[in-house]
């Protein structure tokens, strides 16, 4: 089962994204509130993917996901944010987002994203396996 | 700063614009109507409106967030605190009257409704104005209406003369809720976004 880290300032976003990931077959690793959170628990936990607001308080998603890239090359970060703006998705895309999902969202949107990272990146290890 | 009546009227258009915008974003996540309609923006005479707010004699539950960019603003929403016991049972899909009192819980569902409308509120006027915004990290404050107002304004008007108020009612779909939904911005902010337009200050 696919382990995944919540990151979210607000309590009952990460309550509610917990849940659709249970229900839909993910296991929750844990969760953080804010960007430096998440990198403590990334190295705790090592989760398969993350996913991660950009408007938190200390430190923000931005930070948070350039922070966990640097630990982490092959992370797999998914950014959760009701900001849209072009700047704020150029700069997540640059630092490494996997992709980005515009709260609010229907949960189907969030669990494809999810199950995006994890076909594409089974198909790259079969293609590995396969050379 | 000289506003003319013509200048706001162009700040109406795109208050009513990106509040359009944060009403479906509402409606969207609670999953029910909600409707933020805009009731006027003027030049405000800060004492007239602190008393209005002192008239209110409800305890409220209210978040701030700050923006930051070449537009500077303000957002106020406040709401009773039954009013914030509703929207968690809609925020969190539980059948009416199941959050009995203000928790945890609620003040973080007050948390991110604000930052659902000031995010819809700045990711409008950036798309459609050219403006440079971003919401910081929304803030919950709970007393009542007339200090959370003072608040917010006292802050504002230490940097501006003139106060610029863009007020709003808020509706939930079926329930009556009288809510406060303020947004600040900075006087120096608007040369810029009405230059944007080709507007003339």
């Amino acid at each position: 089962m696919r382990k995944i880290l919540v990151v979210d300032d607000a309590k009952v976003i990460r309550m509610v994204i917990k849940q659709t990931l249970t229900r839909n077959g993910f296991q929750v690793a844990g969760e953080a509130g804010n960007g430096r959170e998440a990198l403590e628990k990334y190295k705790e936990l090592k989760p398969d993917a993350v996913t991660m607001d950009i408007v938190m308080p200390e430190v923000d998603g931005i930070q948070g996901l350039k922070e966990i890239m640097a630990f982490d090359k092959q992370a797999k970060v998914i950014m959760i944010s009701a900001i849209d703006q072009r700047d704020s998705l150029k700069e997540a895309i640059r630092h490494g987002a996997t992709d980005y999902v515009v709260k609010p969202f229907e949960d189907e949107r969030m669990i494809d994203a999810l199950k995006n990272i994890f076909h594409d990146a089974d198909s790259q290890s079969a293609e590995t396996a396969r050379i | 700063m000289n506003i003319t009546q013509d200048n706001l009227k162009v700040i109406e258009i795109m208050s009513r614009l990106s509040i359009d915008r944060a009403s479906r974003a509402l409606s969207k996540i609670l999953r029910t109507g909600a409707k933020i309609s805009l009731s006027r923006v003027y030049i405000a005479d800060f004492t007239e409106t602190t008393e209005k707010m002192n008239e209110d004699p409800r305890e409220m539950t209210s978040v701030m967030v700050n923006f930051k960019g070449n537009v500077g603003c303000k957002l106020l929403f406040m709401l009773p605190m039954e009013g914030a016991l509703i929207l968690t049972d809609l925020f969190l899909r539980q059948p009416a009257g199941t959050t009995k009192a203000y928790d945890d819980d609620t003040q973080s569902v007050v948390q991110e409704l604000g930052n659902i409308l000031a995010s819809h509120i700045s990711n409008a006027l950036v798309s459609d104005f050219n403006a440079t915004l971003v919401p910081q990290p929304p803030q919950v404050y709970s007393d009542y209406a007339g200090v959370l107002f003072t608040n917010l304004v006292m802050e504002q008007g230490m940097m501006d003369d003139q106060l610029l108020l863009i007020e709003t009612t808020f509706e939930i779909c079926r329930t009556a809720l009288e809510c406060y939904l303020f947004l600040v911005p900075e006087m120096t902010s608007f040369g810029k976004l009405l230059d944007n337009l080709g507007v003339t200050l």
